[in-house]
């Protein structure tokens, strides 16, 4: 038996982002990237840096500072048949363009009762940890994911982020890709294949272990995956590691399968838990895994403050791994590791 | 099925003492009743004519009828109307002297889920996680030691045998006494986080002096002066008086030493009441006198309960040292050994044979460390080892 | 005042006037009726009516081409008959039915007609103004030269949107004519309380596009303007702004009486020109009989009678397909580890996207 050689290459998030973005573009006459400094400037975190010289202006169209103009303008082409991706530089700017989000384009399938659809893209990276302080480190996730109509993914490597990136361009109904900040800069191997497309709705079990489940998405799997290999080495403890990859759809199977096997779980996330993903799942995991758990489930998020400036206030504030650390302690009634 | 213990929560008919439709009168003794400690003589608190419910050998929850006693032409009620009965009784059924406690088991899902595929009963598992929720490896290991206990238990009638790589394998229902010692020894294991410290005490002088008195008619063994010594020191030491419970010291007013004793095929722990204030010789009268109870199976669970600290002695069947399991809702329990005659260093630095005997003290870690251990050991041999305090 | 020249050499035939004399009669029963069903409770939520908007109605309707796209907001019942959507489609929506246009998801806010070019009613003001910056977007990403009418009322001039979408369809030169409905009241509130430039089409200029102000009730100038700024927006991707002046009989909605804010004079002085009867009188000038024009009037009555019973006899949509239409076809898979038949399934709803409501 000859084995398969798949070509793939190491390459950071961000290409990753583009690589998808190009193969797309390249497939797809109908796709379009818009957003604030695609264009000329390359991105504000260079995703789309280089697309401008290869697609032209029409197809890597820069806008005005103007999200909900965009948007909007975003959910109309979708409406007529487009591909339109378009990118927010960040959550925290989507904001004002939420009627478009949740007002218009999560409702157009189901309000005009499936005669027309929205095929729309919004890319835009979440997250904290370069000291932005209050109105530059939220993380929404949750508040999109909640909203029927929206589809929500949020790639954690690289692989995933080329994968779920080309599943949203191809998928007729509105989906927001959440990127982050802080995973931008990581690498793996990415399959070069163009038809490297990750499916919708499937969690992947990104490490797997014995004891305990970390459910977590974004950059909230990469913490958890170092506090996995830093729980093995320090307590023995062996941990799996459910990176979710879609919020909505939630593949609530694969989350409930690791937990029916390891019967204690840890969600975490980057945003505020209260009302947040990990809010969600611990109400659908209680339910799904009821029989199955030997502690409550528990949770990891942002401190429910507006994010401090100061580097201190910032780290103890955030998900970090100690404070991962310290729940997986918790939640296992191992003792606190000692200071 | 009366609650003749505090910690009972079924007994089993052992032999009925009155026929069936027989006229009994107030205080007659009805039948023996086997509890999870002893087995007991119940009397009738009522006259009237024997109707029997439940035949010999036959187990049941506290509250379930096993007779009714009635009056000249009243017929015992039907059978649809007894399980109200039953569920009045324990409500109905009189508090006795048992401290109150919680009847809700703390138990994950997973836990409950595991304990009825293995059929555990969680009410007697100890918890080890946060609040004492039994966690799946409480019940496991609950499981586990039941089934290694099992086999242990001596034959009796009506064993089922079953035929496999390791022979015929016997099948015994441990008694209720059996079963409550694999289920409280269990628990002990699976919750209390155990550690040993470990002296040896010089006895020579101690064995002269119990010479001494016995030739003046005040017999006493080595044990009740260990008895005497650990009231003593159990008084300074109220950690070692005490007990882990829910998240809490839990420090006892009276230092009751229970004192182990084995039975045929069981293991019945007497207590000595206010062991501190006792004389030693009035700490052996009661001792012999419970033993004999034990041996004779008439001791009352009374007299069973109560213990706030446990002395086990194997010194007489020439073990020298061991180790002891905590009793649940006590700190700690010493293991004494035989004394032996050994060539020791004395006071003055010259060898001599010197009669040395171990004392082991098992402790939760939870209530009692091992500082606080050591001292209370510390102080028990420091006791032994100069009798003529005990006996002031 | 800005006002257009009416275009007194009409640019309609008798037959072509008569025609829309049909229409503006029927929007106008077909509102009378929706009232009197809403109040009778056989139409729910908000129910926006246009009695009094006819001829702006009407007027840039016939000015736009088949292929040519409508997006307005909530007070769309008029725009959608005019489009030629079935008044038995229209009602049937407002009753919540498996026959309405939008199968009874969307109600009165809701209509829509792809098929017909009408991408929508919406309910959020302003919302349509981007969408429809993004349908004129698709027009000339398609190569197309089709143009893209989006009503909006008076009180939408004020949101950020409004400016959003001006700004991108100037910038971008979408065809696009925005069509300000200026009916005196965004809601309560009158223009003049409302927006400190009460001559809305002005606002144009800051984007560099052409804005004017025509006689709403006066059809004539209607479709000339219309047919003006729409054949710049097709042929040279000239967006702008039409702000056509006009008056709503009714309140807000129907639970508005509408008289908080402006005197029974005011009404009974704008209905006595009211744009049925110009066209009316117009039509007798060209030589119709009133026999001609009350059969028309019966007509109209008829029709909507139907819709009515059209309505009645339409199914309300099965209560499990009340996810229908939400997600596209290929989702159920999605979803499928989420909802029952999963072992793990919460009571999640099923997401068949198929056409059939």
């Amino acid at each position: 038996m000859t084995a398969t050689a798949i070509a793939s290459e190491t390459m950071t998030y961000r290409e990753a982002l583009r690589l998808a973005l190009r193969e797309e573009l390249g497939r797809d006459e109908r796709v379009f990237l818009m957003g604030e400094e695609v264009g000329v400037f390359d991105g504000a975190y260079k995703v789309s840096a280089g697309l401008l010289d290869e697609f032209g202006p029409d197809r890597i169209r820069d806008t005005p500072i103007s999200e909900e103009g965009f948007v909007g303008a975003g959910v109309g082409a979708a409406m007529l048949g487009e591909r339109p991706v378009v990118e927010i530089m960040t959550i925290n700017f989507l904001l004002v363009a939420m009627d478009q989000v949740i007002n218009h384009a999560a409702k157009i399938g189901a309000m005009f009762g499936g005669e027309v659809r929205c095929p729309l893209v919004i890319r835009t990276p979440n997250g904290a940890g370069n000291q932005l302080t209050a109105q530059h480190s939220q993380s929404f996730d949750g508040w999109f994911a909640g909203t029927p109509g929206l589809k929500v993914v949020a790639p954690a490597t690289p692989a995933d982020a080329k994968g779920l990136l080309k599943a949203a361009i191809r998928d007729d109904d509105p989906v927001l890709v959440i990127e982050n900040l802080r995973v931008y800069t990581t690498k793996g191997e990415v399959p070069l294949d163009d038809e490297h497309v990750t499916p919708i709705g499937r969690a992947n079990v990104a490490r797997e272990g014995a004891d305990l489940t970390i459910v977590s998405h974004g950059y909230a799997t990469v913490r958890a995956l170092a506090v996995a290999d830093r729980l093995a080495e320090e307590d023995g403890v062996s941990i799996e590691v459910v990176d979710l990859r879609s919020l909505r759809p939630l593949d609530l199977e694969t989350v409930a399968r690791s937990v029916t096997k390891t019967s204690r779980v840890l969600c975490v996330e980057e945003g505020w838990p209260s009302y947040g993903v990990t809010a969600e799942l611990c109400a659908r995991i209680q339910r799904a895994c009821f029989d199955d758990l030997d502690a409550p489930v528990e949770r990891v998020g942002m401190a429910e403050v507006p994010l401090p400036y100061a580097k201190n206030l910032e780290h103890a504030a955030l998900p970090n791994e100690d404070r991962v650390a310290a729940a997986v302690r918790a939640t296992l009634d191992l003792a606190p590791a000692a200071a | 099925m009366p609650r003749l213990s505090d910690s009972m929560e079924e007994g089993t008919i052992v032999r009925w003492l009155v026929d069936d439709g027989a006229e009994v009168a107030h205080g007659a003794e009805l039948a023996e009743i086997e509890t999870d400690k002893a087995t007991m003589t119940f009397e009738a608190d009522a006259g009237g004519r024997l109707q029997r419910v439940a035949g010999e050998g036959d187990t049941l929850p506290v509250g379930d009828p096993i007779a009714y006693l009635l009056a000249e032409g009243e017929a015992a009620p039907d059978a649809a109307a007894a399980p109200a009965d039953a569920a009045d009784a324990p409500e109905a059924a009189p508090a006795s002297a048992a401290p109150p406690t919680s009847t809700r088991v703390k138990a994950s899902p997973l836990a409950r889920r595991v304990a009825r595929d293995l059929g555990v009963d969680l009410a007697g598992v100890g918890g080890s996680g946060p609040h004492g929720r039994v966690v799946r490896a409480d019940v496991e290991a609950a499981a586990a030691a039941a089934s290694d206990a099992a086999p242990a238990a001596g034959p009796s009638d009506g064993a089922a045998r079953t035929d496999g790589a390791r022979g015929a394998v016997e099948i015994v229902e441990p008694t209720g006494v059996q079963r409550t010692i694999a289920r409280r020894m269990s628990e002990s294991k699976a919750t209390i986080p155990d550690f040993q410290v470990r002296t040896e005490a010089d006895v020579t002088a101690l064995l002269a002096l119990r010479r001494e008195l016995k030739q003046a008619g005040r017999g006493a063994s080595v044990n009740d002066f260990v008895v005497k010594a650990c009231g003593l020191a159990l008084r300074e030491h109220p950690r070692a008086n005490g007990a882990f419970v829910d998240d809490r010291f839990q420090l006892h007013g009276r230092v009751n030493v229970g004192v182990a004793v084995a039975g045929e095929g069981t293991l019945i722990v007497p207590t000595i009441f206010d062991a501190d204030a006792k004389p030693v010789t009035q700490i052996a009268a009661e001792a012999r006198e419970l033993a004999g109870k034990v041996r004779d199976g008439t001791i009352a669970p009374p007299e069973l309960s109560g213990g706030t600290f446990t002395v086990s002695n194997l010194g007489m069947f020439g073990v020298t040292s061991f180790t002891a399991i905590v009793n649940p809702g006590q700190a700690a329990i010493l293991a004494v050994g035989a004394a032996v005659e050994r060539p020791a260093f004395g006071d003055d630095g010259q060898v001599a044979v010197r009669s040395l005997m171990d004392l082991s003290l098992s402790c939760d870690h939870r209530i009692l460390y091992g500082a606080d251990a050591a001292a209370f050991v510390g102080r028990v041999r420091e006791l032994l080892e100069a009798p003529y305090a005990l006996i002031a | 005042m800005g006002t257009s020249a009416p275009a007194r050499q009409s640019l309609l035939s008798t037959g072509e006037r008569r025609a829309l004399y049909e229409e503006m009669v029927l929007s106008r029963v077909f509102e009378t009726e929706a009232e009197r069903q809403y109040k009778a409770a056989r139409i729910g939520g908000y129910c926006h009516l246009s009695s009094g908007q006819e001829a702006t109605t009407a007027g840039v309707v016939r000015a736009m081409t088949p292929g040519d796209l409508l997006v307005t907001g909530y007070r769309c019942h008029g725009f959608a008959l005019a489009r030629g959507v079935s008044p038995d489609a229209v009602m049937a929506e407002l009753f919540g039915r498996s026959e309405g246009c939008a199968h009874g998801r969307g109600g009165s806010m809701h209509l829509l007609d792809v098929q017909r070019g009408f991408y929508g009613g919406w309910g959020i003001v302003a919302g349509q103004l981007p969408i429809a910056t993004g349908l004129a977007l698709a027009l000339v990403r398609q190569g197309r030269s089709d143009a893209v009418v989006c009503e909006l009322g008076d009180g939408a001039v004020n949101m950020g949107a409004w400016h959003e979408s001006l700004n991108l369809a100037a910038l971008w030169r979408l065809p696009v004519v925005f069509l300000v409905v200026n009916n005196g009241y965004g809601m309560g509130t009158a223009v003049e309380r409302a927006s400190a430039e009460p001559e809305l089409h002005k606002r144009a200029s800051a984007y560099d596009m052409p804005g004017e102000r025509v006689d709403g009730d006066d059809v004539d100038a209607v479709i000339e303007t219309t047919s003006r700024l729409l054949a710049a927006a097709r042929e040279e991707r000239q967006p702008a702004v039409l702000e056509a002046l006009t008056y709503r009989y009714r309140g807000h909605s129907v639970a508005d009486a509408g008289l908080a804010y402006r005197s029974k004079d005011e009404i009974a002085e704008r209905q006595s020109r009211d744009p049925l009867v110009r066209i009316r009188a117009q039509l007798l000038d060209a030589g119709l009989g009133d026999d001609d024009l009350d059969a028309i009037d019966r007509e109209a009555d008829e029709r909507v009678a139907a819709a009515v019973a059209f309505a009645e006899a339409s199914a309300e949509p099965p209560v499990d397909r009340l996810a229908f239409g939400m997600h596209a076809l290929g989702s159920g898979e999605q979803f499928a580890r989420m909802r029952p038949g999963s072992p793990f399934g919460e009571h999640e709803l099923t997401f068949d996207a198929g056409l059939g409501a």
